[in-house]
């Protein structure tokens, strides 16, 4: 399992501790030296994506924008997997479904305005991902992680089949001359204008889904991941929990699938696939799930990695890239976020100090 | 019009690997192939192939690649294209459509190259045609046969399109075959295009469509087909099955006794790196249309020459044949080079302008010209038997086909 251990974030539900207890001894300067590593990246990062335009030339800056959709995609699987311990392996389906409604829209309607094809993306992946919640995660018992992991994946194969024998939806040869996104009259062609709204957007959604998840809610996702039972004897609803955190992952792959089809001008059934769950996958397994960092370093990583490797070993890239993902699985579990982080700091700190026995609800 | 169904030929993956393996061994050197000599004043004319080096189309793509380089090399060594080098850009669109978007993004703004040629199925084609032509304006050419119907401005298609395979093939089968057909295929817009096109030719031909059908890509038993066909008694089988299911749907029909009994397997796609998927009593007598076949050498001097050239250069496994659309490729190249000299420079609107009306007078099975307007390309088209694992050259067009399109 991701994140921390389950005693630890078990033992701080009952009452309304804020802090895991077990580190309490360490000196208050260890304290504070330790936990300045997670915001040190985060703002790192964040400067090196603002440069990224300036520094790179158009190509790569295109090539980074396409990443970032990426990054937003990674996010919404690490809600899921990394805090609710959700195996999601059809994270695709709500991907490709919104990016298949917006291309629709775009050529049956004509429209390609943001402000509606965003919210119609991220509601089609909300709405797709409660639908399969239902069936899947809200039956009387708490379903296996064999059962919702096998469910997700077959939704996905499914509507990739479905998808590629569908007339309507362009068949095999998907959907081409998606027209640009347009914001009022000004058309977002690909470029750095495009790379800052999906940065903009993945900021956005980054803190929104932190908040979410240091609040108590995410304490109780984090409980729900090491023992689904513990927190169901806490009087949570364990299932209604997981339904809305997979939704709400849902909306973001729906907003990152419709960002992705007017950045790209194409979908295909490539991105209802199997292939794009797995790859979503092995960005925040790589990464460091149970992170939201983890997953932005991991997509980043492998990314760039691939990019590189491609243009330098053109026949055996896939070897290189595939042995480097086995060794950092294999002996980071954590992911590559673990170099630089402590468990501590992976692990976080729920709920807000200041207001002790306020926030009662989850 | 081909697919990533292909992906399952095991033989052909061991093949591609293992060349992929020797040409690690030996060094592909630089993807980027700059010619001997340069023009200080304008520097060369950059073009860009996108095509399948790796995945299930690899073999395909590695011809395209290997055609171009041929065809680059001998117009440098004639002195070039306007007094300036070509210097050639080769990216992998790795039978991904994902992948390749980002790659040809490389050739356009990176490279900036004058012109794009590439892409194998359909599915490829849709995925990058906007990142060359309306978002990179750039021109763009597709070399593979396919299902028509594409007329992009600035796109050109210089494959045979349905009305090029059909209207003499299916004459041809009705008289050499018999006037009930079935028409079995793969489900997806290939197989679904051409048969209805197939239809209409075999109905205004006085034959007779016994059932048309359409089955998953990967299917590979199709006993109760094989059955239909038989109880039916169906003269023509025009097959759209494509890999992995087309191999052992022919050994069901032949072990059903199905050829044995007088009857006909038409497949239009058919090339010779597909008739040692089947041993070859099992596909005898099998007819395909293409515009080419290497049984031309016997009779053309131009194909000879040109089969012998690439043979020459590349002794590899993969063939210069016209279901890899190396055909296509060799054709777009030329006529992309007379429609340059014509307009004396590189520039887009120009050439395609040009290239609107561009003719050669020699290339694989013959000449070739786009028709003014519609954006696709006459060639002469043959017809071939299988007989002992070779092609029997039985019937050619009359002239330059019209391929009807836009």
């Amino acid at each position: 399992m991701p994140g921390g251990s389950s005693d630890k974030v078990a033992a701080t539900l009952g009452s309304q501790v804020v802090k895991l207890p077990s580190r309490r001894t360490e000196t208050p300067h260890e304290s504070t030296e330790r936990r300045r590593i997670l915001p040190a990246l985060e703002v790192s990062l964040l400067v090196a994506a603002v440069l990224v335009p300036f520094v790179l030339q158009d190509y790569a800056t295109i090539f980074a924008t396409r990443v970032l959709i990426l990054c937003l995609f990674a996010l919404s699987f690490d809600l899921v997997w990394g805090y609710a311990g959700i195996l999601s392996l059809g994270q695709s389906l709500f991907f490709g479904m919104a990016g298949y409604g917006v291309a629709l829209l775009s050529r049956d309607l004509n429209i390609a305005s943001i402000f509606v094809v965003l919210p119609v993306g991220a509601l089609i992946g909300f709405v797709v991902a409660l639908l399969l919640a239902g069936f899947l995660l809200l039956g009387r018992h708490p379903s296996s992680i064999v059962f919702v992991s096998l469910g997700t994946m077959t939704g996905a194969y499914a509507a990739d089949r479905l998808a590629g024998g569908s007339s309507y939806l362009g068949g095999q040869n998907g959907i081409p001359s998606i027209q640009l996104m347009t914001v009022g009259s000004y058309e977002l062609n690909e470029g750095s204008t495009f790379y800052y709204l999906a940065l903009g957007i993945l900021i956005i959604v980054y803190l929104l889904s932190r908040y979410l998840l240091r609040s108590q809610f995410g304490l109780a996702l984090a409980g729900l991941r090491e023992n689904e039972y513990r927190i169901g004897f806490f009087g949570y609803k364990a299932q209604h929990l997981k339904a809305v955190i997979f939704s709400i992952s849902g909306a973001i792959a729906g907003m990152a699938g419709s960002l992705y089809a007017f950045h790209e001008g194409f979908v295909g059934t490539n991105v209802l696939g199997v292939v794009m769950s797995t790859q979503v996958v092995l960005y925040v397994l790589f990464g460091g799930s149970g992170t939201l960092v983890g997953a932005i370093v991991g997509t980043v990583v492998i990314e760039a990695l691939s990019f590189w490797l491609s243009n330098s070993f053109q026949d055996f890239w896939p070897i290189i890239l595939g042995v480097l993902l086995l060794l950092v699985i294999m002996f980071r579990p954590a992911g590559l976020v673990s170099l630089l982080l402590s468990e501590r700091e992976r692990v976080g700190t729920f709920g807000r100090p200041g207001k002790r026995g306020k926030n009662d609800a989850a | 019009m081909m697919n990533d169904g292909m992906k399952f030929s095991r033989r052909r993956f061991l093949h591609n690997f293992a060349f992929a393996s020797a040409a690690i061994a030996v060094g592909p050197g630089s993807w980027v192939i700059r010619p001997g000599w340069a023009n200080a004043a304008e520097g060369p004319i950059k073009l860009g192939i996108a095509t399948d080096l790796t995945g299930a189309l690899g073999f395909a793509g590695n011809t395209d690649a290997n055609v171009a380089r041929m065809v680059i090399k001998e117009i440098n060594d004639a002195g070039g294209l306007l007094g300036r080098p070509i210097e050639l850009y080769i990216e992998d669109t790795a039978t991904n459509e994902s992948v390749a978007v980002g790659n040809v993004r490389k050739l356009i703004q990176r490279d900036k190259v004058d012109l794009v040629l590439g892409g194998i199925s359909s599915s490829m084609r849709n995925a990058i045609k906007d990142t060359i032509v309306s978002r990179g304006k750039t021109l763009y050419i597709y070399p593979e046969g396919y299902e028509g119907k594409e007329c992009m401005p600035n796109l050109f298609c210089t494959g045979p399109v349905p009305a090029q395979n059909c209207d003499q093939f299916i004459p041809w089968l009705i008289k050499n075959g018999g006037k009930r057909f079935a028409l079995p295929g793969s489900n997806y817009v290939w197989p679904q295009t051409i048969s209805a096109y197939a239809r209409k030719v075999i109905e205004s031909n006085g034959g007779e469509v016994v059932f048309e059908e359409y089955y998953p890509m990967d299917q590979i038993d199709f006993s109760s087909t094989v059955n239909r066909i038989i109880s039916n008694r169906v003269d023509v089988v025009f097959n759209t099955i494509v890999p992995p299911g087309v191999s052992p749907f022919f050994k069901q029909l032949y072990e059903a006794g199905f050829s044995k009994n007088g009857g006909r397997i038409g497949c239009t796609y058919f090339d010779e790196n597909f008739l040692e998927m089947n041993q070859a009593h099992e596909i005898d007598g099998l007819a395909s249309s293409l515009d080419y076949y290497r049984a031309l050498m016997d009779e053309d001097p131009v194909s000879a020459k040109i089969q012998g050239e690439y043979e020459k250069q590349f002794p590899s496994q993969f063939r210069f044949s016209a279901g890899s659309a190396a055909t296509g490729t060799y054709r777009g190249l030329k006529l992309w080079e007379a429609a340059v000299k014509e307009a004396g420079t590189v520039d887009r609107d120009a050439v395609a302008a040009a290239l609107d009306h561009a003719k050669i007078a020699e290339g694989p099975g013959g000449p070739a010209e786009m028709v003014p307007g519609k954006h696709h390309c006459k060639m002469n088209m043959y017809i071939g038997v299988a007989k002992g694992g070779r092609y029997e050259i039985v019937a050619r067009s009359a002239g330059l086909v019209d391929p009807k399109e836009c």
